[in-house]
């Protein structure tokens, strides 16, 4: 896997010999994007952090990978954390940074003393003064938000907060901050000094109802055939959710996996985790136990958020129990929508999205529960 | 450099848990508002203010693994304890939880034991870890045999 | 920067939220969580506005050139009244006692109907001074940045996450279980009612009904200048006479002014200041007519006992005075006397309730309690004609007036103490340097040949400030409140400081017209 390969200190070395700004033109070359699910460009993040007119700069790797479906980043940190920890390293070289931070989520705590080693090693190796420092983090998915983490670092509760102001031009203690993904660092690292880098691989972690879940290294325009090819489903597939936040929308085998297709079919690529979902299943189970994420993981800060979730977790709850009616389900679409639409975070404005997008490709699912479908099959029964 | 979160944990690791008297001292050592520490306490999951079971269970509630039974483990944590979500044994051993995806996705079903991953659960799986933990504890506890 | 708002194109300030933007043009969008003394958190998500078609919140938006702004259509009425109804399953109804913010809201877009139920199931949090109803809360964050940021004292934060995320002190304990100064600030910025005064109208009530009681009512200096607004008067409309009448109206048998007790005070700590000066005693001298501030050095300041001058608060003095000196002089027994505290202050309600303090005054009434006694007795206040307090303890002098304001103290024992000192007034009664609303305030004057420099702080964050240079003063004034007791936790709520500075005027405007101006000239004391 083009992921796993290392890069020994070499890329930190090539980058001192171009230095940065030729570091930062490499990676537009390149064309790198965050690999966090936002997909902004890189090297442009990298840029805005270093030409702002202050002295501190700091570096924030988010390691808080919490979006159901998604382990690609604890693949890297357990197989390549020194290529990633060399990316931290011309990271906040290149931006002019003396500090970062490895914001390492709770559940990965049994990789963080490994991790800590490693770091200790390649920093010495790499004779900088830079300083990495590992956040723990404690549990909290919405830390894995760019002002959350921000906030979880400075030491306040890890609400968001609204943007602008942006990260890179003020973030920690009011400094720019350039906060990238696990991946996005590694392949900082690699991109510099693999000429043959390949910009357009991404790592699919699929899981779900299949035999072979795992992360895949693939190309962005495969085939949702090769994809299921390879994960091999235990029985006919249904739907697939990208993550929690993506939406779910239905197995369309001959589809090419790229960023416009999703869109179409109103989905939301992020961070590529594929959940697959067989048809023993009623997509409503699956709106439940996501439902129950988002109301579980809110920061609580803003209403519709805060509010939202566990009402259209309730509404949910109802649908399942068969005591909603066609009108709870228009209330159901109604508030996933208003919350989508006024919430402060990416969090809030993503967690009506499984709701939306399952009642429009399997309103049929919903439907079966309604309080008029079973009236209706009560009288069929009676006949 | 002083992060608070770290602080926290570093504290709770000590005790299992966040006491008042702890979050008192941690208030004066670092000038931090008792609240405030609360607030940041009380925000995240693994920080914990009331005293804990010798072992914490966290079974995983996300999708991929209910795809894959993750409801059946759950309940074969519950029955095995005797206790539901959220509570603890009566003899303070276990606590259970029923937690957001640990990212074990790919050998689903999975929970994290005292910070562990534990994958790929089954009923008879659950039940030999548990039986395990509980004859560690008391051969912890068991006396020394007089020679 | 050129942006189009409603349709029309304006010239703005791109360094200006749209929320600043739209009330300098005069176009009104709603609010709840937005607060100017506080750091915009952007949580309510009611002041939404439509910009470039996205929803976004006006107080934390900034304009883009050219960018195209709508406050008034069906999309962002939707969005805000649904954010309402997600709140409405708790947040208060609003009853016809209540002018909250929210209610103001309710009456422009009438009360939302909820398809939602209450989950909510908090314990109230019943105080002396202050009560608590975190079911009504709204999650404004608007008290914990009050109580944090503005008076440093962090009693209570948001805890926990998500759905079940409230406003509590540590470890689910109650207001008085904490270190709580009971100043009321976070009462003020509440825009729903879920903190609360701790009401003490029907005990009043009682009294006043109960022909055997002998019910007498002291009015704080600060009353006069907000009363009116609570009737919708002016802020800064000094409103002294009205005040009289309409208690009178109310059934009090007796009115008297704590502004005499305020003189009294003054005898002592202008003494008392003086004869440290002299002996060498412990400085600089700190006041204590401050319950807040009481409250503040007992539990974050207690190596400041020795600084702190051993005077009463002035409505328990004139309160002593009543049941003693009035009740012999009325011939009425002191046991059948009560004696109602009408004050700007929560705190005032628990340091009545002090053990400690065998107080004689039997119930305190906020500022804004009165005005609600006022209207349940159906009393037209603007139109009642103007009536003087009570002798003998109504007469006061403009010392005792300006208590009311920050510095207020401070001037009052200033005029007493230089006259005690020299022999002769001092030059200029107005003490300039310490008038005013602004946080912190300093001056010298010479008493003797000696250069004595005093110092005033109020809100709690300023107090944290002065006390870092407090051994540069001779003398000190605190104030838990901002502005003085003109601002404190009992007053009508007001959102704009400019309320402040006008009630501030008020209480110079009583000073000034007062015929004695030093405490120490009000015949009573004589």
């Amino acid at each position: 896997m083009q992921i796993l390969k290392k890069t020994q200190l070499k890329s930190w070395k090539k980058a001192q010999e171009i230095g940065a700004e030729k570091v930062l033109e490499l990676l537009e070359k390149k064309g790198l994007v965050g690999r966090g699910g936002a997909a902004f460009p890189t090297a442009k993040k990298w840029r805005i952090a270093k030409s702002q007119p202050v002295e501190e700069r700091y570096v924030v790797c988010n390691a808080d990978e919490g979006e159901p479906g998604t382990f690609k980043d604890k693949l890297i940190i357990k197989k390549n954390a020194e290529t990633m920890v060399e990316g931290i390293i011309i990271a906040s070289w290149t931006i002019g940074a003396k500090q970062a931070f490895i914001y390492l989520r709770g559940e990965y705590e049994y990789l963080r003393k490994k991790l800590e080693r490693q770091i200790k090693e390649v920093l010495k190796k790499a004779k900088t003064d830079i300083k990495i420092d590992v956040v723990r983090g404690a549990g909290a998915y919405v830390c894995g938000e760019e002002t959350a983490i921000l906030q979880s670092i400075q030491g306040f509760r890890g609400q968001s907060m609204y943007k602008p102001p942006y990260p890179p031009v003020e973030g920690l203690w009011g400094k720019p901050t350039v906060v990238n993904n696990v991946e996005t660092l590694t392949c900082a690292s690699q991109a510099i000094l693999f000429d043959d880098w390949d910009t357009n691989l991404r790592l699919f972690s699929i899981s779900g109802c299949v035999q072979k879940p795992g992360v895949y290294e693939l190309p962005l325009g495969i085939k949702m055939s090769e994809i299921i090819k390879i994960a091999k489903p235990k029985n006919k597939l249904k739907a697939m959710s990208f993550g929690c936040f993506g939406g779910i929308m239905p197995i369309n085998e001959n589809m090419p996996v790229t960023n416009e297709t999703i869109c179409q079919n109103q989905c939301h690529h992020g961070a590529y985790s594929v959940i697959l979902i067989d048809e023993t299943y009623n997509v409503v189970d699956i709106c439940l136990s996501i439902a129950k994420f988002y109301t579980y993981e809110s920061c609580g800060k803003c209403t519709p958020c805060r509010e939202g979730t566990i009402r259209m977790l309730n509404l949910l709850k109802q649908v399942r129990d068969g005591r909603a009616s066609k009108k709870d389900l228009e209330t159901l679409n109604e508030f996933a929508h208003h919350v989508e639409e006024t919430a402060l975070c990416g969090l809030g404005q993503t967690s009506g999205e499984h709701i939306i997008t399952a009642l429009i490709h399997f309103r049929k699912d919903f439907e079966e529960y309604t309080k008029e479908k079973k009236a209706k099959d009560k009288l069929k029964n009676k006949k | 450099m002083k992060i608070l979160i770290n602080l926290l944990k570093e504290a709770q690791d000590k005790k299992g848990y966040l006491s008042e008297k702890v979050m008192k001292g941690l208030s004066e050592k670092y000038d931090i508002p008792l609240s405030r520490l609360y607030g940041v306490a009380t925000f995240y999951m693994h920080l914990k203010i009331t005293p804990q079971g010798k072992n914490i269970i966290e079974v995983c509630g996300s999708p991929s693994c209910i795809l894959n039974n993750g409801n059946t483990v759950e309940k074969s944590f519950e029955e095995e304890l005797k206790i539901e979500a959220g509570e603890t044994t009566k003899d303070k051993q276990f606590t259970l939880y029923k937690v957001s995806c640990i990212g074990c996705c790919d050998e689903a079903p999975a929970a994290l034991i005292n910070g562990k991953a534990y994958t790929k659960l089954t009923s008879e799986k659950v039940k030999k870890i548990i039986k395990e933990l509980r004859s560690k504890e008391s051969s912890k506890t068991k006396p020394r045999k007089k020679k | 920067m050129k942006i189009t708002i409603d349709g029309k194109e304006h010239e703005v300030d791109e360094k200006k939220r749209i929320l600043q933007i739209c009330e300098d043009i005069g176009i009104e969008v709603p609010t709840l969580c937005y607060h100017k003394d506080l750091f915009p958190e952007s949580r309510c998500r009611i002041c939404l506005v439509q910009k470039d078609g996205k929803l976004v919140t006006s107080c934390s938006t900034y304009p883009t050139e050219g960018c195209s702004i709508i406050t008034k259509n069906e999309k962002v009425k939707k969005a805000r009244e649904r954010n309402l109804e997600l709140m409405q399953p708790s947040a208060p109804v609003c009853g016809p006692e209540d002018d909250f913010e929210i209610c103001k809201i309710y009456k422009e877009v009438g009360l939302p109907q909820t398809r939602f139920e209450n989950i909510k199931d908090y314990p109230q949090d019943l105080g002396a001074s202050v009560i608590r109803d975190d079911n009504l809360c709204i999650n404004c964050g608007r008290c914990v940045q009050t109580c944090g940021e503005i008076q440093n004292v962090y009693a209570i934060d948001f805890m926990t996450r998500a759905h079940s995320e409230h406003v509590s002190p540590y470890n689910n304990k109650n207001l008085s279980e904490v270190a709580c100064i009971k100043c009321g600030q976070c009462i003020m910025n509440c825009p729903v009612g879920a903190i609360r005064e701790s009401p003490h109208i029907e005990e009043v009530e009682k009294a006043l009904a109960d022909p055997k009681k002998h019910v007498v009512a002291q009015t704080a200096p600060s009353i006069r200048a907000a009363l009116g607004e609570l009737f919708d008067m002016e802020p800064g409309t000094l409103v002294t006479g009205k005040m009289v009448t309409s208690l009178r109206k109310c059934g009090f048998d007796k009115v008297f002014d704590v502004d005499l007790g305020a003189d009294l005070t003054i005898m002592e700590e202008a003494s008392e200041f003086l004869h440290r000066v002299k002996t060498g005693g412990t400085l600089p001298m700190i006041t204590t007519c401050c319950p807040g501030w009481i409250l503040m050095m007992e539990h974050f300041h207690h190596d400041l006992l020795p600084n702190m001058s051993t005077c009463k608060s002035p409505h328990e003095m004139l309160g002593m005075l009543i049941k003693t000196y009035y009740s012999e002089k009325s011939g009425i027994p002191a046991k059948d006397i009560v004696v109602v505290s009408i004050m700007p202050c929560t705190a005032k309600k628990y340091e009545s309730q002090r053990p400690e303090l065998d107080s004689a005054v039997d119930y305190v009434l906020t500022t804004r309690e009165l005005g609600r006694l006022i209207k349940r007795k159906k009393i037209d206040f603007v139109k009642l004609s103007d009536d003087e307090f009570d002798t003998p303890l109504g007469i006061s002098t403009g010392a005792g007036a300006v208590f009311g304001a920050s510095g207020g103290v401070m001037e009052a024992a200033l005029r007493t103490a230089y006259e005690f000192a020299t022999g002769k007034g001092v030059e200029k009664l107005e003490f300039d340097q310490i008038r005013g609303t602004k946080g912190i305030k300093d001056g010298k004057i010479i008493i003797n040949g000696k250069e004595i420099r005093f110092a005033v702080a109020s809100g709690g964050a300023n107090i944290k400030k002065l006390l870092a240079k407090k051994d540069q003063y001779h003398f000190i004034e605190m104030m838990a409140c901002p502005g003085g007791c003109i601002g404190g936790g009992g007053q009508p709520i007001y959102t704009d400081p400019e309320v402040l500075q006008k009630r501030a005027m008020a209480i110079y405007q009583e000073d000034a017209g007062k015929p004695l101006r030093k405490s120490h000239e009000n015949p009573i004391i004589k």
